[in-house]
């Protein structure tokens, strides 16, 4: 399972060469975002323009690696910090391009049309995205524990500084009690951190896995980490703050924290448990347990919301469980099954991060057009404005996960790592976990068809934001069928064992 | 002999600086406290020979965090009375039961540590500076599960945090001493940000419930 | 190398259009009837291409790897291109309806893309090879059938479309399951490769034996097996083209077909008896089939009657199946064509004197014979073929179903065959009399509900042609039975593939 993570024993200095990439990857987007906050761009295309240079470094660092995971070590003073980029990191930082990309190239015409946001508030946003991609990147990459507290908490605060960017009351409250959860969630990670420290000495991950014993401190040290990063990823009793906080956010922006930013503390979890403790099954079954609350409670709530922004952040919820599930089909169960769920749980969080942020996107089309936010004065929709709803929709297929869709493949390959293990509870969760996800989703499409709407007045969407979502919802459904090409990739460098 | 001494009385002057800056009820008058406790903990770290970290607490953690609280509270060197809403404003704490039964988590906590920590703590190196780090985490926590305000909450999260450091830096041996410092400055950094961002937030709610106040008021007069 | 992509051209040729028709404007109903009418033009071509393919013997498969262990398959048989065929054949008839029926009516781009798709998929269950494929097909067309279905978008539709999503969602995760646990158990099974469970040996049969009842359950969904059948009376409150084809080609039969797959190339027919499934199979049926008859008698209505009547003979393919010997098999199959010619004429007919003359009760049929005398003819052929007089189709079907029923050492099943015959005959027999012989409207007595005299003849051509047509196809399938590539022959080819290999 180290391997699978890339964590190869036998770490090597950066070269130079290597260095530019692993610098460009991370740096790039830092400088675009400064770049964009000082340019403050009003249509898209400068975007895209500029958006593909950190894709191209990310192209470059995949030629570095050439095919084998590695383990680089990069001094900084008598420190040395580890980086680890192998296909799991490489396709989880081309799953944050691509969505950050989609999000920015959104952002411009959002914010000129919907927002009207001040110019100074709008400045800011840029430089923001930039670092939370670069924090992002650095979580991806980081292989020991001083990188990743790092790159988390530059995470959560480039997330609330998103968050508040409305600087509307509602956004505000939920910013404040966000900023204080993931303050709490960082003291947690960093008290874990100590006592990982004083017991072994190290904070490399490659390192800990051999020194690390069972033992209560490790059992402590593992629940601390735990707890701190559940919190941040809203797994299931700690989820409360997620739904004021995505209906609040500027919408590329909820887009870019339910697809990335909750998976990276996500990552974090599932990464440190295989380090530190890869065979204390019961524990994992305890978070299999929160797991199939999470996909229930998060469904019936979803069923049950008003709005669209809040039915989609309980969607998050349910979805989390999803991944949580990877917990009990990881930790402490045999190779074969390993290996099938390894690559469910991480298409599982592509696509639910393709999925969600299309849906987001789409959905801010949809109350752009009505200017409303309630489901109920959806009515109509299918007509007015087919292609929003086609995003929607196409999303949602992959949401719920029905073929061909890449949430289809993703459930396929869970469902046949709970038969294999033979933890058939997991499959009774995931069907429910479809049940209620299609029973929320069709609610919206059940609005949407209503015929004898009042016809109220729409605002025009303009063309780029419905292109935007309805690509991303395209790469949901048509990654599906092709799911080999990342699952290969996830393989390719250094993921065989 | 004076070592041990002034352990001694930097270990319980920052927990009575940490219990004052805690359950103070009057709060600018608590944020005072806390700048004095963040220059005792200054103090501790250039005392332990670590004059970076020193250095950093003083211009992090007292100077700048001390400020923001202070701006958050409305408090300036240009206006000598709090203008914020909050300046005034006393904590009505929870009745003593209450109270008692909220120290529950903190302790269970602590006894969690403390079983982790059995055997660990015993071969390294001060075992006053690990039961201070203890204590403070005990305080903080407690006094995080006791109020509901914000700025208590940011105070509280800034008293475990120290409470955190202090623990790890008496875990970490000369080894491991860089790793330990890249942790606590990052965390330094951190728990600044986020008073900041929390300050800079309160303020901004204040400015719109005034507002929206005002609109309020002058609603009420057209009527 | 170009034969390989045959399949794949024929479901794309289905798939493209769909795009295409979305891409249109909504106004332009010339250039989309166009490209509807050439896609299932060019359909019913490939389909046939591949008829004649087979017969000499050619191979055209096409897989590429989905994930490990499930590869996507498309491979054409002789059961897929029957199914194919129906579904092309009456793409064609359909579409030519519907672009009649829906003319002026608000939605039509919607409408035709989301027909469109359902066809794709139905094309797709066609031939696909493994029960992956059938699977990614089987979903889709659920997606695509419900915005048919909630078309109109009353309080009624919707209301609809949700039970019908409730039951084929349920149906299709439980049949997801069902597949799953089939890849962990054997692997990866290709249609046709029976021997692989036959292989397995006696320790796996209980499990099998539970497997078959969970995918059975996912298919009896859409087969309308009783007790699952409760969505289909529902969904009629979609467009009469709808209701056709979904009765006659899509859901219905999707769920019957891949219950035909999985007894003969999934599970084989000799595991199935040997398992005792087929005597479940058997039961199953049966009280479908009477049970449908029952509750078919005490529709008034035109629509929900036919959609009775569709629950109990979707399940004479299910009994022809289920019966153990060649004649069985030969009647199930052809009866997957038969049926589906007889019943969309059936659906043409109800929403032609819906459309003409507003008539949704049966009591309001009084002689429309005399005012619609095609529209009623057509009626009067597939409702005979329905109760089972020669020589229209569906006499074929019962002949072979009694035979079948000897062979197999089943003789009671020819008394349910009887009864639900009469009880045929009690539902379809009264309206044909209504329509020829009861006094009504044309002959001066009362008036239509809402007459709307919509063409030159005696209602829009583009709904009279396919009806005259489908009906043709059924009198002549019963008629030519024997010829060569008639549906009958075709069953006979596979039965024969079946019992001797």
């Amino acid at each position: 399972m180290i391997e699978r993570l890339g964590l190869v024993s036998n770490a090597l200095p950066a070269q130079a060469e290597e260095l530019a990439a692993l610098g460009g990857v991370l740096g790039l987007p830092l400088l675009l975002g400064l770049l964009g906050g000082l340019a403050r761009p009003a249509r898209g295309w400068p975007v895209a323009v500029v958006g593909v240079l950190p894709l191209l470094a990310l192209g470059w660092l995949f030629l570095q690696v050439a095919g084998e995971g590695r383990v680089w070590t990069v001094p900084l003073g008598p420190l040395s910090l580890y980086w680890r980029v192998n296909g799991l990191a490489l396709l989880m930082l081309l799953l944050t391009q691509a969505i950050l990309l989609a999000s920015a190239l959104y952002a411009p015409t959002y914010l000129r049309v919907d927002v009207q946001a001040p110019a100074r508030r709008q400045a800011w946003f840029w430089p923001l995205l930039g670092l939370l991609a670069t924090s992002l990147s650095l979580i991806w990459l980081a292989a020991d524990l001083l990188l990743l507290y790092f790159g988390l908490e530059l995470m959560g605060l480039v997330a609330v500084g998103l968050m508040l960017l409305p600087g509307k009351a509602d956004a505000l409250v939920a910013g404040l009690r966000y900023l204080l959860l993931a303050l709490i969630g960082s003291l947690a990670f960093l008290l874990g951190i100590a006592l990982l420290l004083g017991a072994w000495g190290r904070l490399d991950l490659a390192g800990l896995t051999e020194a690390a014993e069972p033992g209560p401190l490790l059992w402590v040290a593992v629940a601390l980490l735990s707890a701190g990063l559940l919190l941040k990823a809203a797994a299931f009793p700690l989820h409360a703050w997620l739904a004021p906080v995505h209906a609040a956010a500027w919408t590329p922006i909820s887009a870019l924290h339910a697809g990335l930013v909750i998976k990276a503390s996500f990552f974090i979890a599932l990464q440190l448990w295989l380090v530190l403790t890869p065979r204390s099954a019961p524990a994992a079954w305890l978070v299999g347990g929160l797991a199939a609350a999470a996909v229930v409670w998060g469904g019936v709530m979803a069923w049950r919301a008003a709005k669209l922004k809040d039915m989609l952040a309980w969607s998050t919820v349910s979805q989390l469980g999803y991944l949580l599930l990877g917990f009990p089909l990881l930790v402490g169960t045999d190779s074969t099954v390993a290996a099938v769920a390894w690559e469910g749980t991480w298409l599982q969080l592509a696509a639910h991060g393709i999925a969600k942020a299309a849906m987001f996107l789409a959905a801010g089309n949809l109350v752009l057009a009505t200017g409303k936010s309630h489901l109920r004065e959806l009515a109509g929709a299918s007509r007015r404005f087919p292609l929003a709803l086609l995003s929607f929709g196409i999303a949602a297929i992959s949401l719920v996960g029905l073929p061909p869709s890449m949430g289809f493949t993703a459930k396929w390959l869970l469902l046949n790592a709970a038969l294999m293990a033979g933890q058939w509870i997991w499959l009774a969760v995931l069907a429910a976990g479809t049940l209620l996800s299609a029973a929320y989703v069709f609610r919206v499409f059940r609005y949407s068809f209503v015929e004898d709407a009042p016809s109220l007045d729409f605002r025009p969407v303009p063309w780029s934001m419905d292109a935007v979502a309805l690509v991303l919802a395209l790469a949901s459904l048509l990654l599906g069928l092709v799911a080999e090409w990342p699952l290969s990739l996830l393989r390719a460098a250094g993921g065989e064992s | 002999m004076p070592s041990l001494l002034m352990e001694i009385l930097l270990v319980a002057s920052l927990l009575l600086l940490g219990a004052l800056t805690l359950f103070n009820r009057h709060l600018v008058r608590a944020c005072t406290w806390f700048v004095l406790f963040a220059l005792t903990v200054s103090f501790s770290w250039w005392w332990m020979g670590f004059p970076w970290l020193a250095s950093i607490e003083l211009l992090l953690g007292a100077v700048l965090t001390g400020a923001f609280l202070f701006h958050a509270l409305g408090v300036g060197p240009t206006a000598k009375r709090p203008s914020g809403l909050l300046a005034g404003w006393h904590d009505h704490p929870p009745p003593r039961g209450r109270a008692l039964m909220r120290l529950l988590p903190a302790l269970a906590m602590l006894a969690m540590l403390g079983l982790a920590l059995e055997d660990l703590a015993e071969g390294r190196a001060s075992v006053a500076l690990w039961s201070c780090g203890m204590g403070l985490l005990g305080l903080g926590l407690w006094a995080f599960a006791l109020h509901r305000h914000l700025i208590r909450r940011l105070l509280g999260f800034n008293v475990i945090g120290t409470g955190i450091f202090l623990i790890l830096v008496s875990l970490a041996d000369e080894t491991e001493r860089a790793a330990a410092h890249g942790l606590i400055i990052t965390g330094l950094v951190v728990a600044m940000l986020g008073t900041a961002l929390g300050a800079l937030l309160i303020r901004r709610l204040e400015a719109l419930e005034a507002q929206h106040g005002r609109q309020h008021a002058a609603g009420g007069h057209a009527i | 190398m170009s034969q390989a992509w045959l399949p794949v051209i024929a479901l794309a040729a289905s798939l493209l259009v769909v795009p295409v028709i979305f891409a249109l404007p909504e106004r332009a109903w010339r250039a989309r009837a166009v490209v509807n009418l050439g896609a299932a033009l060019f359909k019913l071509l490939m389909v046939i291409v591949m008829v004649f393919g087979l017969y000499q013997g050619r191979d055209y498969s096409f897989r590429f790897t989905v994930v490990e262990g499930a590869s996507f398959l498309l491979q054409v048989d002789a059961m897929g291109l029957m199914f194919a065929g129906l579904s092309a054949l009456l793409w064609l008839a359909t579409t030519a309806y519907a672009i009649g029926y829906l003319e002026d009516s608000p939605n039509r781009k919607r409408f035709f893309g989301f027909f469109g798709l359902c066809i794709a998929s139905t094309v797709g269950i066609a031939l696909a090879g493994n029960l992956f494929t059938f699977l990614l097909f089987y979903e889709m067309l659920t997606l695509s059938t419900y915005p048919l279905v909630v078309h109109r978008g009353h309080p009624a539709a919707l209301r609809a479309g949700t039970i019908y999503l409730r039951y084929t969602l349920t149906g299709g995760l439980v049949l997801l399951l069902g597949v799953v646990a089939m890849h962990v158990l054997v692997g990866d099974v290709s249609f046709g490769q029976r021997e692989m469970l036959a292989d397995l040996g006696p320790d796996a049969h209980p499990m099998l034996i539970v497997l078959f009842v969970v995918l059975l359950m996912g298919l009896g969904v859409k087969a309308a097996l009783v007790p699952l059948h409760g969505w289909l009376p529902r969904a009629m409150v979609a467009p009469a083209p709808v209701s056709a084809l979904l009765h006659a080609v899509a859901v219905v039969k999707a769920g019957a077909f891949g219950i035909v797959r999985l007894v003969y190339d999934v599970y084989g027919i000799g595991l199935s008896h040997e398992l005792g499934l087929l005597s479940l199979l058997t039961g199953i049926a049966v009280v479908t089939i009477l049970y449908g008859s029952v509750r078919a008698l005490s529709q008034q209505e035109l629509k929900p009657r036919l959609a009775f009547s569709t629950v109990s003979q979707v399940s004479y393919i299910i009994l022809g199946i289920s019966l153990f010997g060649p004649f069985g098999t030969i009647a199930g199959l052809s009866h997957l064509l038969h049926q589906g010619l007889m019943k969309v004429t059936l659906f043409y007919c109800a929403g032609n004197y819906a459309e003409e003359l507003g008539i949704h009760r049966i009591d309001e049929l009084d002689g429309a014979g005399r005012r619609m005398p095609m529209t009623s003819l057509a009626f009067t052929v597939a409702a005979l073929g329905m109760i089972g007089m020669p020589p229209v189709a569906g006499f074929i079907t019962k002949w072979y179903l009694g035979m079948g029923a000897l062979q197999s050492g089943m003789p009671w099943v020819i008394v349910v065959l009887v009864a639900s015959s009469l009880l045929n005959a009690a539902y379809f027999l009264p309206i044909v009399h209504r329509l020829w012989f009861r006094p009504g409207p044309a002959h001066g007595r009362g008036r239509w509900p809402e007459e709307r005299n919509l063409g030159r003849f005696e209602t829009s051509t583009w709904l009279l042609l396919p009806t005259a047509a489908t009906a043709m196809f059924s009198l002549a399938t019963g008629l030519l039975a024997g010829v060569a590539f008639s549906p009958l022959d075709l069953a006979i080819f596979m039965a024969n593939g079946e019992y001797r290999p």
